[in-house]
């Protein structure tokens, strides 16, 4: 029996009072790559942002339910969503390097955190999170070159490299393919297939064909509400709910 | 379809007659304030130009030793006060041996600036072997000889309406005769402070008096605004009290400059009791006037920057003070420092709210901190403006052109850096 790595309970979210979510419970395996489906605006990115408490920065909006990261719950008052954000990463739609060279951006975070003692360490972890995120070989002749200067793809995967320079244990993916072509798009999904060894990845994607090559396990989400939730086989070749089906044959979306 | 295009053919014409009137429009307005600005110039600089000039009168100078020591003692303090006027004269009447008359000896006398007087001490302090020797020097005329000198028309006015009579013209035209007088390099005008006499100002005084200023405006304004705008746009909630701060500071921009000269008056005058006129009250009032300048740049240029930078820092688990010092600041900091020039620029060009708390004192000399008395570039152009005597006219232009190049500059730099730093997302 695979273990999960994080359970949401009944998690409804509101944008002042507009409902955006409702009572979403949902088991995401450790390990494993899960994907979040569905039209635009059915609350799949802003499930996604619940469970780094991305959304804490946004005005007006406000959570109930709980969510549990090794059955610990991380809306305690207790736990600083900077600690929670240093477990759980983020890799966003838009590529979104900061304007500094190549090697500042994956050394931001290890910086601010304080995880290495010496230059030479820094270095060391820098060149093994490019090493990780497939970008080292493309680059390493111009590392302290700005970040803005790479193409679209190797853009999001120093992206991804920045986001695993910290060693989070789960990575939230927010449709990163999007604003790439199909290429770098599928140098990014083998990226997250090797991921997956080591950390949990979820990821928010429009495209189904996305979600089937890359997931073990969907969640469909339409309206707020989710409405199926199971391995990518089944949900993709034989699903139970009627607008599932709608969804992934084209009827809606 | 045929009859849709008869009508948007019609209209078309119509359409694109307006277009050209805009044009024309357009046109003329660009003309009209071109020309305004060639005429301001042009005038400033014809007048200006003449005050970087001043007139010098070649005389042979003979250093007697019964007026500077007569009894030989060679001491400093004995050299200095002796009667050096009497010298200058003296070496003015050997031209005219004709000059008997007291009142006209007198009137010699005054072509020379009050001023040569010390140019001779110092040769004399610097060789003292110039005693009764004879030297050959050229030395400042007086602002009235130089006025006459930059404006010969003048010599053809009817006696009662030109500055000099008929035997003062006489003499002038002898010296121009005998190449003895001529135009050199005003030099007052870039080392001294103000004077009574024009050929003894300077710009030097209100330049280091307005640098002084702005130097304290900086220090002051710059940190509190910038630490005001952050707040308010990144750290802060949203909510009333928020807002009503917001809408203060936008009101505070349109305030009118001499309330808070008189907001100086009444605070650091009278109740903290800081030195009056001097540079660090000044700078203290137009670092309020600056202000709200800079938290608005501050704040337009925070907005610009683009919100998936901070949510890449948040992401990684900065908190949001390290998010804003880290990222947003730096990345916003081109436009800030645009905004604080234009926001310095504008204080150098203010002169109401520093004649509220008395920077538009005569001061002579330099100053030499922030807490001395001190003047500034336009309360200096508006003391000129406001003297009788002729030869300030040149020095206001002058004085104009020092203000606008100092301001000109600082908008240059303040467009390079917007160019040079600005970031392509």
């Amino acid at each position: 029996m695979q273990k999960n790595k994080i359970e949401a309970k009944k998690v409804s979210v509101f944008y002042n009072d507009k409902k955006a979510l409702n009572e979403i419970t949902l088991s995401i395996p450790e390990k494993k790559v899960t994907s979040l489906i569905g039209p635009s605006g059915c609350g799949k990115s802003t499930f996604l942002r619940c469970i780094n408490r991305m959304n804490d920065t946004i005005e007006g909006c406000s959570m109930t339910g709980r969510i549990l990261i090794d059955d610990k719950d991380i809306n305690e008052k207790s736990l600083d969503p900077v600690l929670l954000r240093a477990r759980v990463g983020m890799v966003f739609q838009k590529p979104n390097p900061f304007p500094k060279s190549i090697f500042e951006n994956v050394a931001y975070g290890p910086k601010i955190h304080g995880l290495t003692q010496s230059s030479d360490e820094l270095n060391e972890l820098v060149e093994e999170s490019l090493k990780k995120a497939g970008l080292f070989s493309e680059i390493k002749d111009r590392i302290h070159e700005p970040g803005t200067s790479l193409s679209g793809g190797q853009q999001q995967r120093l992206c991804i490299a920045r986001a695993i320079s910290i060693s989070p244990e789960i990575i939230l993916m927010d449709e990163p393919c999007s604003a790439l072509d199909p290429i770098a798009t599928a140098k990014i999904e083998e990226l997250i297939d090797e991921l997956a060894n080591n950390f949990t990845i979820v990821i928010v994607t429009h495209s189904m064909q996305q979600a089937a090559r890359v997931s073990k396990q969907t969640a469909f989400f339409h309206m707020g509400n989710l409405i199926e939730v199971g391995k990518t086989e089944s949900i993709f070749s034989n699903p139970s709910e009627k607008k599932t089906q709608d969804y992934i044959t084209g009827k809606i979306g | 379809m045929t009859k849709n295009f008869e009508k948007i053919n019609d209209s078309l014409i119509k359409r694109q007659r307006s277009e050209k009137n805009f044009k024309l429009f357009g046109l003329i307005g660009i003309i009209c304030a071109v020309s305004f600005l060639i005429i301001i110039l042009t005038s400033i600089i014809i007048e200006g130009k003449k005050a970087f000039v001043s007139t010098y009168i070649k005389l042979e100078v003979f250093f007697d030793s019964k007026i500077i020591d007569p009894d030989n003692t060679k001491e400093d303090s004995v050299i200095k006060s002796a009667n050096f006027n009497e010298i200058i004269t003296k070496s003015i009447l050997e031209n005219f041996p004709e000059v008997t008359d007291r009142k006209e000896k007198i009137k010699l006398s005054t072509f020379i600036s009050s001023s040569a007087e010390d140019e001779l001490i110092k040769l004399i302090m610097l060789d003292k072997a110039l005693i009764d020797q004879k030297k050959e020097l050229w030395l400042l005329a007086s602002s009235t000889i130089d006025v006459i000198h930059k404006n010969p028309d003048m010599l053809n006015f009817p006696e009662d309406e030109r500055l000099i009579d008929d035997k003062e013209s006489k003499w002038f035209q002898w010296f121009l005769s005998e190449e003895k007088i001529k135009f050199s390099t005003n030099k007052n005008f870039f080392s001294n402070a103000d004077s009574t006499e024009p050929e003894q100002a300077g710009i030097w005084g209100a330049f280091v008096g307005s640098f002084l200023t702005l130097f304290v405006t900086l220090i002051l304004s710059f940190p509190i605004a910038v630490a005001a705008g952050a707040f308010l746009e990144e750290l802060a909630p949203k909510n009333k009290f928020t807002d009503f701060i917001e809408v203060n500071i936008n009101n505070l921009a349109a305030v009118p400059s001499i309330i808070f000269g008189l907001l100086g008056l009444a605070i650091f005058l009278n109740v903290m009791h800081l030195p009056r006129s001097a540079p660090i009250v000044g700078g203290m009032v137009l670092a309020l006037m600056t202000l709200p300048t800079i938290i608005i740049a501050t704040r337009a240029s925070l907005r610009a920057v683009p919100p998936s930078i901070r949510e890449a820092a948040i992401g990684l688990g900065a908190t949001k003070f390290q998010t804003v010092t880290h990222h947003v600041l730096p990345l916003s900091m081109p436009g800030i420092s645009t905004g604080t020039i234009i926001g310095m620029s504008q204080a150098l060009g203010e002169s109401a709210p520093l004649l509220m708390i008395g920077m538009v004192a005569f001061i002579v000399d330099s100053p030499g901190s922030i807490f001395d008395s001190a003047t500034v570039l336009p309360v200096q152009i508006y003391l000129w403006k406001s003297t009788a005597a002729r030869g300030f006219v040149e020095l206001t232009a002058a004085g104009v052109m020092v203000l606008l190049s100092f301001l000109v500059l600082m908008n240059t730099i303040a467009v390079y850096i917007r160019y040079k730093f600005e970031k392509k997302w």
